[in-house]
């Protein structure tokens, strides 16, 4: 279900996400499974994604840093997975529709 | 309408709700069933149907106390036990990946969390047990190769190594890596020697200091007489005391 909601938003179109896992923390690591599909992949194949696994009792944290500079900073252990894709998927979207309107702009 | 014949339903055919109670009085059940509705068949039985399994009950256990069985000889056989989170890999990525690891003595292998949840709760490794979310793989092997298995990690991004039990040593990620950093049992070995002659060493060269000065003073002392007895009068030597050797 999370890999659909990714794949519908057009996930990972420029961006770099580093997810730091603690062990006990299962939705981050099911974040992790949805953004390593193939069908979220083959979005972007620059997309690089690191995995920062600690024991140490620290926040879980997903931090994507996207082609333009912006940085989308998602910590708590109260995120649902659904919620980190959703939000994800929300901004790669936005992105994607301000790039296509620049196009439009620029070509008569 | 439900026809009888020879006191059995027509297959395909069903009593029907408009039917009036006189349509079902007049058949009669099949033989072994029960009057009433049809009791629903067990979550587990319905999950097999789902999965067109179709193995019944007794199978499914035995099958599943092999692959327990096989779990526990895995962490019973082998030194290394690296648990990793399994993320979608290509195939042919996954096969690479066995190969150089089976280069190493490494074995890769798949368990369900649903056979080794229960394992684990039940013995001394239950502080892995959060470990076992999701998709999971187990590296194991027989030496505690942990440097070449990091090694072919560090080029397979998809599988991220959550933690490890070496030598009934449970070990964070951060832990393995450490141990990864440690010296060979031999070069640990000459270096526990080196440091343990040490001080013997140093001792022995402290207790032969003085004789090693005394002697070296009579020496000088006897090349000076020579050299007086040559040239100059004899000069009386300095009152010794006899060191007892």
């Amino acid at each position: 279900m999370c890999v659909h909601r990714a794949a519908q938003a057009d996930a990972l179109s420029a961006a770099d996400p580093v997810v730091r896992v603690c062990n006990h923390d299962c939705r981050r690591r099911k974040f992790l499974a949805c953004i390593y599909h193939k069908r979220i992949q083959s979005t972007n194949r620059n997309c690089e994604i690191t995995a920062d696994v600690r024991h140490d009792g620290s926040e879980p944290l997903v931090d994507v840093m996207f082609a333009d500079g912006e940085r989308l900073l998602m910590k708590g252990a109260n995120l649902t997975t659904i919620e980190m894709l959703t939000a994800l998927g929300s901004r790669c979207n936005a992105k994607e529709l301000k790039e296509e309107q620049k196009s439009k702009k620029k070509s008569p | 309408m439900a026809a009888r014949s020879g006191g059995t339903w027509r297959r395909g055919e069903r009593p029907s709700r408009d039917r009036p109670l006189r349509g079902l009085r007049q058949g009669c059940p099949p033989p072994g069933r029960a009057s009433g509705p049809r009791p629903r068949a067990p979550p587990r039985q319905q999950r097999d149907r789902r999965a067109g399994g179709g193995r019944g009950p007794s199978a499914e256990d035995g099958y599943t106390r092999l692959l327990r069985q096989q779990v526990e000889q895995v962490f019973r056989e082998h030194r290394l036990v690296a648990v990793c989170q399994y993320n979608s890999l290509p195939g042919e990525d996954v096969v690479l990946m066995r190969h150089y690891l089976r280069k190493h003595g490494i074995e890769v292998k798949f368990i369900l969390n649903e056979i080794i949840r229960p394992f684990l709760s039940q013995s001394k490794y239950k502080n892995l047990l959060p470990l076992f979310v999701g998709r999971n793989v187990l590296l194991v092997s027989q030496d505690t190769k942990v440097k070449d298995m990091l090694r072919v990690l560090k080029g397979v991004p998809q599988i991220n190594l959550l933690g490890a039990c070496i030598d009934d040593t449970i070990l964070s990620r951060q832990g393995v890596e450490n141990f990864a950093k440690l010296p060979s049992l031999e070069a640990a070995q000459g270096q526990t020697a080196g440091a343990l002659a040490l001080l013997p060493s140093q001792t022995s060269s402290l207790l032969q200091r003085g004789p090693a000065h005394l002697t070296a003073l009579l020496d000088q002392h006897i090349l000076q007489l020579q050299a007086g007895q040559a040239g100059t009068p004899p000069e009386t030597p300095p009152a010794q005391s006899s060191g007892a050797h």
